[in-house]
Protein backbone atom coordinates (compact mmCIF):
# COMPACT_ATOMS: atom_id res chain seq x y z
CA UNK A 1 0.00 0.00 0.00
CA UNK A 2 1.57 3.28 -1.11
CA UNK A 3 1.53 6.23 1.25
CA UNK A 4 -0.67 8.29 -1.03
CA UNK A 5 -3.11 5.73 -2.41
CA UNK A 6 -6.76 5.71 -1.40
CA UNK A 7 -6.71 2.95 1.26
CA UNK A 8 -3.73 4.56 3.00
CA UNK A 9 -5.34 7.99 2.95
CA UNK A 10 -8.62 6.58 4.26
CA UNK A 11 -6.77 4.86 7.08
CA UNK A 12 -5.01 8.10 7.97
CA UNK A 13 -8.37 9.92 7.94
CA UNK A 14 -9.73 7.36 10.35
CA UNK A 15 -6.76 8.05 12.58
CA UNK A 16 -7.78 11.70 12.65
CA UNK A 17 -5.44 13.06 9.96
CA UNK A 18 -7.35 15.85 8.22
CA UNK A 19 -4.55 16.43 5.75
CA UNK A 20 -5.26 12.96 4.36
CA UNK A 21 -8.89 13.87 3.80
CA UNK A 22 -7.76 17.05 2.08
CA UNK A 23 -5.78 14.87 -0.36
CA UNK A 24 -8.88 12.80 -1.09
CA UNK A 25 -10.90 15.96 -1.74
CA UNK A 26 -8.18 17.22 -4.09
CA UNK A 27 -8.19 13.89 -5.91
CA UNK A 28 -11.94 13.53 -6.33
CA UNK A 29 -13.34 17.06 -6.40
CA UNK A 30 -13.04 17.25 -10.16
CA UNK A 31 -14.79 13.96 -11.12
CA UNK A 32 -17.42 14.34 -8.39
CA UNK A 33 -18.22 17.92 -9.38
CA UNK A 34 -18.32 17.00 -13.08
CA UNK A 35 -20.58 14.00 -12.54
CA UNK A 36 -22.97 16.21 -10.54
CA UNK A 37 -22.75 18.94 -13.17
CA UNK A 38 -23.73 16.54 -15.97
CA UNK A 39 -26.55 15.15 -13.88
CA UNK A 40 -27.95 18.50 -12.74
CA UNK A 41 -26.89 20.95 -15.44
CA UNK A 42 -26.57 23.67 -12.81
CA UNK A 43 -23.23 24.81 -11.35
CA UNK A 44 -24.65 25.87 -7.99
CA UNK A 45 -26.55 22.62 -7.50
CA UNK A 46 -23.48 20.66 -8.60
CA UNK A 47 -21.37 22.57 -6.07
CA UNK A 48 -23.88 21.82 -3.30
CA UNK A 49 -23.92 18.14 -4.24
CA UNK A 50 -20.13 17.94 -4.37
CA UNK A 51 -19.77 19.60 -0.96
CA UNK A 52 -22.42 17.40 0.60
CA UNK A 53 -20.79 14.32 -0.92
CA UNK A 54 -17.46 15.03 0.72
CA UNK A 55 -18.99 15.98 4.06
CA UNK A 56 -21.04 12.79 4.12
CA UNK A 57 -18.00 10.77 3.14
CA UNK A 58 -16.07 12.28 6.02
CA UNK A 59 -18.85 11.67 8.52
CA UNK A 60 -19.32 8.07 7.43
CA UNK A 61 -15.69 7.08 6.94
CA UNK A 62 -15.97 4.81 9.95
CA UNK A 63 -18.58 2.76 8.08
CA UNK A 64 -16.62 2.54 4.85
CA UNK A 65 -15.59 -1.03 4.02
CA UNK A 66 -11.99 -0.95 2.73
CA UNK A 67 -12.69 -4.10 0.71
CA UNK A 68 -14.54 -1.87 -1.74
CA UNK A 69 -12.91 0.78 -3.89
CA UNK A 70 -13.00 4.20 -2.28
CA UNK A 71 -13.89 5.91 -5.55
CA UNK A 72 -16.89 3.59 -6.03
CA UNK A 73 -18.04 4.49 -2.55
CA UNK A 74 -17.69 8.25 -3.02
CA UNK A 75 -19.32 8.15 -6.47
CA UNK A 76 -22.22 6.24 -4.95
CA UNK A 77 -22.70 9.06 -2.44
CA UNK A 78 -22.47 11.62 -5.26
CA UNK A 79 -24.99 9.72 -7.39
CA UNK A 80 -27.45 9.49 -4.50
CA UNK A 81 -27.03 13.17 -3.67
CA UNK A 82 -27.54 14.12 -7.33
CA UNK A 83 -30.71 12.04 -7.53
CA UNK A 84 -31.93 13.62 -4.29
CA UNK A 85 -31.25 17.08 -5.70
CA UNK A 86 -33.17 16.21 -8.86
CA UNK A 87 -36.04 14.93 -6.74
CA UNK A 88 -36.22 18.27 -4.92
CA UNK A 89 -36.56 20.26 -8.12
CA UNK A 90 -39.76 21.75 -9.40
CA UNK A 91 -41.07 19.75 -12.36
CA UNK A 92 -40.36 22.49 -14.89
CA UNK A 93 -36.71 22.53 -13.93
CA UNK A 94 -36.30 19.13 -15.54
CA UNK A 95 -36.60 20.88 -18.87
CA UNK A 96 -33.99 23.52 -18.14
CA UNK A 97 -31.60 21.66 -20.42
CA UNK A 98 -33.77 22.33 -23.43
CA UNK A 99 -32.02 25.50 -24.39
CA UNK A 100 -33.09 27.27 -27.57
CA UNK A 101 -31.16 26.02 -30.55
CA UNK A 102 -29.61 29.29 -31.68
CA UNK A 103 -27.13 27.75 -34.10
CA UNK A 104 -23.46 28.68 -34.28
CA UNK A 105 -23.26 32.40 -34.93
CA UNK A 106 -20.02 34.19 -35.73
CA UNK A 107 -19.47 35.25 -32.13
CA UNK A 108 -20.41 31.93 -30.66
CA UNK A 109 -17.88 29.96 -28.76
CA UNK A 110 -15.79 27.25 -30.35
CA UNK A 111 -17.27 24.12 -31.86
CA UNK A 112 -16.39 22.14 -28.73
CA UNK A 113 -18.54 24.46 -26.67
CA UNK A 114 -21.43 24.00 -29.09
CA UNK A 115 -21.04 20.22 -28.81
CA UNK A 116 -21.07 20.46 -25.05
CA UNK A 117 -24.25 22.51 -25.11
CA UNK A 118 -25.96 20.05 -27.42
CA UNK A 119 -24.91 17.09 -25.31
CA UNK A 120 -25.90 18.78 -22.04
CA UNK A 121 -29.29 19.74 -23.41
CA UNK A 122 -29.97 16.27 -24.81
CA UNK A 123 -28.78 14.62 -21.58
CA UNK A 124 -31.32 16.59 -19.57
CA UNK A 125 -34.11 15.09 -21.65
CA UNK A 126 -33.20 11.58 -20.51
CA UNK A 127 -34.55 10.13 -17.29
CA UNK A 128 -32.09 10.35 -14.34
CA UNK A 129 -31.71 6.55 -14.36
CA UNK A 130 -30.49 6.58 -17.96
CA UNK A 131 -28.54 9.82 -17.62
CA UNK A 132 -26.48 8.51 -14.73
CA UNK A 133 -25.16 5.50 -16.66
CA UNK A 134 -24.03 7.75 -19.51
CA UNK A 135 -22.36 10.12 -17.07
CA UNK A 136 -20.52 7.36 -15.26
CA UNK A 137 -19.43 5.64 -18.47
CA UNK A 138 -18.53 8.56 -20.71
CA UNK A 139 -17.58 11.39 -18.36
CA UNK A 140 -16.23 9.51 -15.37
CA UNK A 141 -14.88 6.70 -17.56
CA UNK A 142 -15.91 3.88 -15.27
CA UNK A 143 -16.11 0.21 -16.24
CA UNK A 144 -19.32 -1.82 -16.26
CA UNK A 145 -18.11 -3.51 -13.06
CA UNK A 146 -17.58 -0.22 -11.25
CA UNK A 147 -20.91 1.12 -12.44
CA UNK A 148 -22.61 -2.03 -11.24
CA UNK A 149 -21.04 -1.57 -7.80
CA UNK A 150 -21.91 2.13 -7.60
CA UNK A 151 -25.48 1.78 -8.80
CA UNK A 152 -26.02 -1.48 -6.94
CA UNK A 153 -27.40 -3.05 -10.09
CA UNK A 154 -26.49 -6.25 -11.93
CA UNK A 155 -23.96 -5.66 -14.70
CA UNK A 156 -26.51 -6.87 -17.23
CA UNK A 157 -28.93 -4.13 -16.15
CA UNK A 158 -26.19 -1.53 -16.33
CA UNK A 159 -25.38 -2.55 -19.91
CA UNK A 160 -29.02 -2.58 -20.90
CA UNK A 161 -29.55 0.92 -19.48
CA UNK A 162 -26.38 2.17 -21.12
CA UNK A 163 -27.47 0.87 -24.51
CA UNK A 164 -30.93 2.41 -24.12
CA UNK A 165 -29.44 5.70 -22.96
CA UNK A 166 -27.14 5.91 -25.97
CA UNK A 167 -29.96 5.10 -28.36
CA UNK A 168 -32.18 7.78 -26.84
CA UNK A 169 -29.37 10.33 -26.76
CA UNK A 170 -28.67 9.58 -30.41
CA UNK A 171 -32.33 10.13 -31.25
CA UNK A 172 -32.39 13.44 -29.33
CA UNK A 173 -29.27 14.66 -31.11
CA UNK A 174 -30.58 13.55 -34.49
CA UNK A 175 -33.75 15.51 -33.80
CA UNK A 176 -31.64 18.57 -33.01
CA UNK A 177 -29.52 18.02 -36.12
CA UNK A 178 -26.41 17.58 -33.98
CA UNK A 179 -25.42 14.09 -35.21
CA UNK B 1 -32.52 -3.89 -39.23
CA UNK B 2 -30.37 -4.28 -36.12
CA UNK B 3 -31.65 -6.94 -33.73
CA UNK B 4 -30.75 -6.98 -30.05
CA UNK B 5 -27.69 -9.21 -30.60
CA UNK B 6 -26.42 -6.86 -33.24
CA UNK B 7 -27.02 -3.82 -31.01
CA UNK B 8 -25.13 -5.52 -28.21
CA UNK B 9 -22.18 -6.05 -30.57
CA UNK B 10 -22.15 -2.39 -31.61
CA UNK B 11 -22.30 -1.15 -28.02
CA UNK B 12 -19.63 -3.63 -26.96
CA UNK B 13 -17.45 -2.23 -29.73
CA UNK B 14 -18.03 1.30 -28.45
CA UNK B 15 -16.85 0.17 -25.03
CA UNK B 16 -13.85 -1.76 -26.38
CA UNK B 17 -15.29 -5.05 -25.23
CA UNK B 18 -15.32 -7.10 -28.44
CA UNK B 19 -13.37 -10.34 -28.65
CA UNK B 20 -12.08 -11.47 -32.08
CA UNK B 21 -15.04 -13.76 -32.67
CA UNK B 22 -17.55 -11.02 -31.90
CA UNK B 23 -15.60 -8.59 -34.07
CA UNK B 24 -15.89 -10.98 -36.99
CA UNK B 25 -19.61 -11.38 -36.39
CA UNK B 26 -20.11 -7.62 -36.29
CA UNK B 27 -18.14 -7.21 -39.53
CA UNK B 28 -20.38 -9.80 -41.18
CA UNK B 29 -23.52 -7.97 -40.10
CA UNK B 30 -22.15 -4.59 -41.19
CA UNK B 31 -21.50 -5.95 -44.65
CA UNK B 32 -24.97 -7.47 -44.86
CA UNK B 33 -27.09 -4.55 -43.63
CA UNK B 34 -26.74 -0.84 -44.50
CA UNK B 35 -29.05 0.14 -41.61
CA UNK B 36 -26.66 -1.50 -39.18
CA UNK B 37 -23.81 0.45 -40.76
CA UNK B 38 -25.71 3.73 -40.34
CA UNK B 39 -26.57 2.97 -36.75
CA UNK B 40 -22.97 2.09 -35.94
CA UNK B 41 -21.67 5.26 -37.61
CA UNK B 42 -24.16 7.38 -35.62
CA UNK B 43 -23.18 5.73 -32.36
CA UNK B 44 -19.46 6.09 -33.10
CA UNK B 45 -20.07 9.77 -33.82
CA UNK B 46 -22.03 10.05 -30.60
CA UNK B 47 -19.15 8.55 -28.65
CA UNK B 48 -16.76 11.04 -30.28
CA UNK B 49 -19.06 13.88 -29.27
CA UNK B 50 -19.22 12.61 -25.70
CA UNK B 51 -15.43 12.25 -25.62
CA UNK B 52 -15.10 15.81 -26.91
CA UNK B 53 -17.03 17.22 -23.96
CA UNK B 54 -14.27 18.27 -21.62
CA UNK B 55 -14.36 18.48 -17.86
CA UNK B 56 -15.68 21.57 -16.17
CA UNK B 57 -13.26 23.13 -13.73
CA UNK B 58 -14.68 22.76 -10.21
CA UNK B 59 -15.13 26.05 -8.32
CA UNK B 60 -11.92 27.20 -6.69
CA UNK B 61 -13.51 27.35 -3.26
CA UNK B 62 -14.97 23.82 -3.28
CA UNK B 63 -12.11 22.28 -1.35
CA UNK B 64 -11.88 25.17 1.10
CA UNK B 65 -15.64 25.05 1.73
CA UNK B 66 -15.54 21.32 2.40
CA UNK B 67 -12.56 21.54 4.73
CA UNK B 68 -13.98 24.46 6.67
CA UNK B 69 -17.28 22.61 7.18
CA UNK B 70 -15.72 19.43 8.54
CA UNK B 71 -16.80 18.67 12.09
CA UNK B 72 -14.09 18.39 14.70
CA UNK B 73 -13.92 14.72 15.71
CA UNK B 74 -13.59 14.18 19.43
CA UNK B 75 -11.82 10.88 18.78
CA UNK B 76 -10.20 9.29 15.73
CA UNK B 77 -12.77 7.60 13.53
CA UNK B 78 -11.57 4.03 14.06
CA UNK B 79 -14.43 1.55 13.95
CA UNK B 80 -13.71 0.24 17.43
CA UNK B 81 -13.65 3.69 18.99
CA UNK B 82 -16.71 4.60 16.99
CA UNK B 83 -18.53 1.69 18.58
CA UNK B 84 -17.38 2.81 21.99
CA UNK B 85 -18.67 6.30 21.25
CA UNK B 86 -22.16 4.96 20.65
CA UNK B 87 -22.93 5.24 24.35
CA UNK B 88 -22.32 8.92 24.16
CA UNK B 89 -24.66 9.21 21.18
CA UNK B 90 -27.28 7.17 23.00
CA UNK B 91 -27.07 9.58 25.95
CA UNK B 92 -27.22 12.54 23.57
CA UNK B 93 -30.24 11.06 21.80
CA UNK B 94 -32.00 10.63 25.13
CA UNK B 95 -31.34 14.29 25.88
CA UNK B 96 -32.63 15.38 22.49
CA UNK B 97 -35.78 13.29 22.87
CA UNK B 98 -36.43 14.91 26.22
CA UNK B 99 -35.93 18.35 24.72
CA UNK B 100 -38.17 17.47 21.77
CA UNK B 101 -40.90 16.36 24.16
CA UNK B 102 -40.69 19.69 25.97
CA UNK B 103 -40.78 21.58 22.68
CA UNK B 104 -43.81 19.59 21.55
CA UNK B 105 -45.60 20.34 24.77
CA UNK B 106 -44.83 24.02 24.39
CA UNK B 107 -45.69 24.40 20.73
CA UNK B 108 -48.32 21.80 19.96
CA UNK B 109 -49.72 21.06 23.35
CA UNK B 110 -52.58 22.77 25.10
CA UNK B 111 -52.27 26.51 25.69
CA UNK B 112 -50.05 27.09 28.72
CA UNK B 113 -51.24 28.90 31.78
CA UNK B 114 -49.73 32.22 32.72
CA UNK B 115 -47.30 30.62 35.11
CA UNK B 116 -46.12 28.16 32.51
CA UNK B 117 -45.82 30.94 29.95
CA UNK B 118 -43.55 32.89 32.23
CA UNK B 119 -41.38 29.83 32.62
CA UNK B 120 -41.22 29.29 28.88
CA UNK B 121 -40.21 32.88 28.22
CA UNK B 122 -37.61 32.76 30.95
CA UNK B 123 -36.15 29.62 29.46
CA UNK B 124 -35.97 31.22 26.01
CA UNK B 125 -33.91 34.09 27.34
CA UNK B 126 -31.06 31.65 27.88
CA UNK B 127 -30.97 30.72 24.20
CA UNK B 128 -28.22 32.28 22.08
CA UNK B 129 -29.25 33.09 18.51
CA UNK B 130 -26.40 32.09 16.18
CA UNK B 131 -27.81 32.89 12.75
CA UNK B 132 -31.07 34.16 11.26
CA UNK B 133 -32.46 34.15 7.75
CA UNK B 134 -35.38 36.29 6.63
CA UNK B 135 -37.66 34.89 3.95
CA UNK B 136 -39.05 37.98 2.30
CA UNK B 137 -39.77 36.86 -1.23
CA UNK B 138 -41.86 34.02 -2.57
CA UNK B 139 -44.90 32.33 -1.10
CA UNK B 140 -43.31 31.71 2.30
CA UNK B 141 -42.52 34.74 4.50
CA UNK B 142 -40.99 35.01 7.91
CA UNK B 143 -37.80 34.22 9.81
CA UNK B 144 -35.80 31.17 10.67
CA UNK B 145 -33.23 31.29 13.45
CA UNK B 146 -30.60 28.87 14.59
CA UNK B 147 -30.06 29.04 18.34
CA UNK B 148 -28.18 27.21 21.04
CA UNK B 149 -29.55 26.61 24.48
CA UNK B 150 -28.77 24.24 27.30
CA UNK B 151 -29.94 21.22 25.33
CA UNK B 152 -28.01 22.00 22.17
CA UNK B 153 -28.83 23.51 18.80
CA UNK B 154 -32.37 24.27 17.77
CA UNK B 155 -34.32 26.00 15.07
CA UNK B 156 -37.02 28.59 15.63
CA UNK B 157 -39.34 28.96 12.66
CA UNK B 158 -41.82 31.82 12.32
CA UNK B 159 -43.54 31.43 9.00
CA UNK B 160 -46.59 32.77 7.22
CA UNK B 161 -47.88 31.41 3.94
CA UNK B 162 -51.01 30.85 1.93
CA UNK B 163 -50.85 27.08 2.41
CA UNK B 164 -49.16 24.70 4.85
CA UNK B 165 -45.41 24.50 4.47
CA UNK B 166 -43.25 21.44 5.16
CA UNK B 167 -39.63 22.07 6.02
CA UNK B 168 -36.87 19.54 5.38
CA UNK B 169 -33.93 20.21 7.68
CA UNK B 170 -30.54 18.70 6.84
CA UNK B 171 -27.82 19.04 9.41
CA UNK B 172 -24.75 16.90 8.99
CA UNK B 173 -25.94 13.35 8.43
CA UNK B 174 -29.31 14.03 10.07
CA UNK B 175 -32.49 14.89 8.19
CA UNK B 176 -35.67 16.08 9.88
CA UNK B 177 -38.98 17.05 8.43
CA UNK B 178 -41.35 19.50 10.09
CA UNK B 179 -44.79 19.43 8.54
CA UNK B 180 -47.68 21.83 8.31
CA UNK B 181 -46.17 25.20 9.25
CA UNK B 182 -47.38 28.65 8.32
CA UNK B 183 -50.92 27.75 7.30
CA UNK B 184 -53.16 30.73 6.62
CA UNK B 185 -55.42 29.78 9.50
CA UNK B 186 -52.51 30.19 11.89
CA UNK B 187 -50.56 33.22 10.70
CA UNK B 188 -47.01 33.67 11.93
CA UNK B 189 -47.07 30.32 13.63
CA UNK B 190 -43.99 29.71 15.76
CA UNK B 191 -42.26 26.39 16.00
CA UNK B 192 -39.06 25.29 17.69
CA UNK B 193 -37.20 22.17 16.70
CA UNK B 194 -34.25 20.61 18.52
CA UNK B 195 -31.49 19.38 16.21
CA UNK B 196 -30.16 15.92 17.06
CA UNK B 197 -26.45 15.36 17.48
CA UNK B 198 -25.84 19.02 18.15
CA UNK B 199 -23.74 19.13 21.28
CA UNK B 200 -20.94 21.66 21.60
CA UNK B 201 -18.48 21.32 18.77
CA UNK B 202 -17.35 22.70 15.48
CA UNK B 203 -19.01 24.78 12.83
CA UNK B 204 -22.34 23.37 11.76
CA UNK B 205 -24.29 24.07 8.62
CA UNK B 206 -28.05 23.58 8.57
CA UNK B 207 -29.84 23.51 5.23
CA UNK B 208 -33.57 24.03 5.03
CA UNK B 209 -35.84 23.33 2.11
CA UNK B 210 -39.37 24.69 2.22
CA UNK B 211 -42.03 22.68 0.42
CA UNK B 212 -45.61 23.51 -0.45
CA UNK B 213 -47.69 20.61 -1.76
CA UNK B 214 -44.46 18.67 -2.10
CA UNK B 215 -42.82 21.30 -4.31
CA UNK B 216 -39.78 23.28 -3.30
CA UNK B 217 -40.58 26.98 -2.82
CA UNK B 218 -37.56 28.26 -0.93
CA UNK B 219 -34.23 27.31 0.56
CA UNK B 220 -32.18 28.70 3.42
CA UNK B 221 -28.84 27.95 5.02
CA UNK B 222 -27.94 28.69 8.61
CA UNK B 223 -24.54 28.32 10.17
CA UNK B 224 -23.47 27.80 13.75
CA UNK B 225 -19.95 29.14 14.04
CA UNK B 226 -17.26 27.01 15.59
CA UNK B 227 -17.16 26.94 19.36
CA UNK B 228 -20.55 28.60 19.93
Amino acid sequence: MKEDDDPALVQRCRDGDRRAFERLVERYQRPVFNAAMRMLHDPQDALDVAQTTFLKAFEHLANYDPNFKFYSWIYRIAVNESLNALGMRKPFQALDGEEPDEGPGPERQAEGEQTRREIDAALMLLSPELRIVLVLRHFTHLSYEDMSEILELPEKTVKSRLYSARQLLREQLLRRGAV
Amino acid sequence: MADSDCLALIHAELDGRLDPQQRAELARRLLADPEVRTLREDLLRLRSMLDAVGDVEPPADLKANVLSALPVPAVPLRPTLWLAARWRYAALLAGVLSAATLVYETVDGPAPGSGELTGTMAARRTALVLDTVALDTGPVRGHVSLYRDASGLGLALELASSAPVDVVVVSGSETLRVNGLGAAAVPDQKKSVALPGSGMGGRRVVDLTFLMSGREVARARLTAPEGR
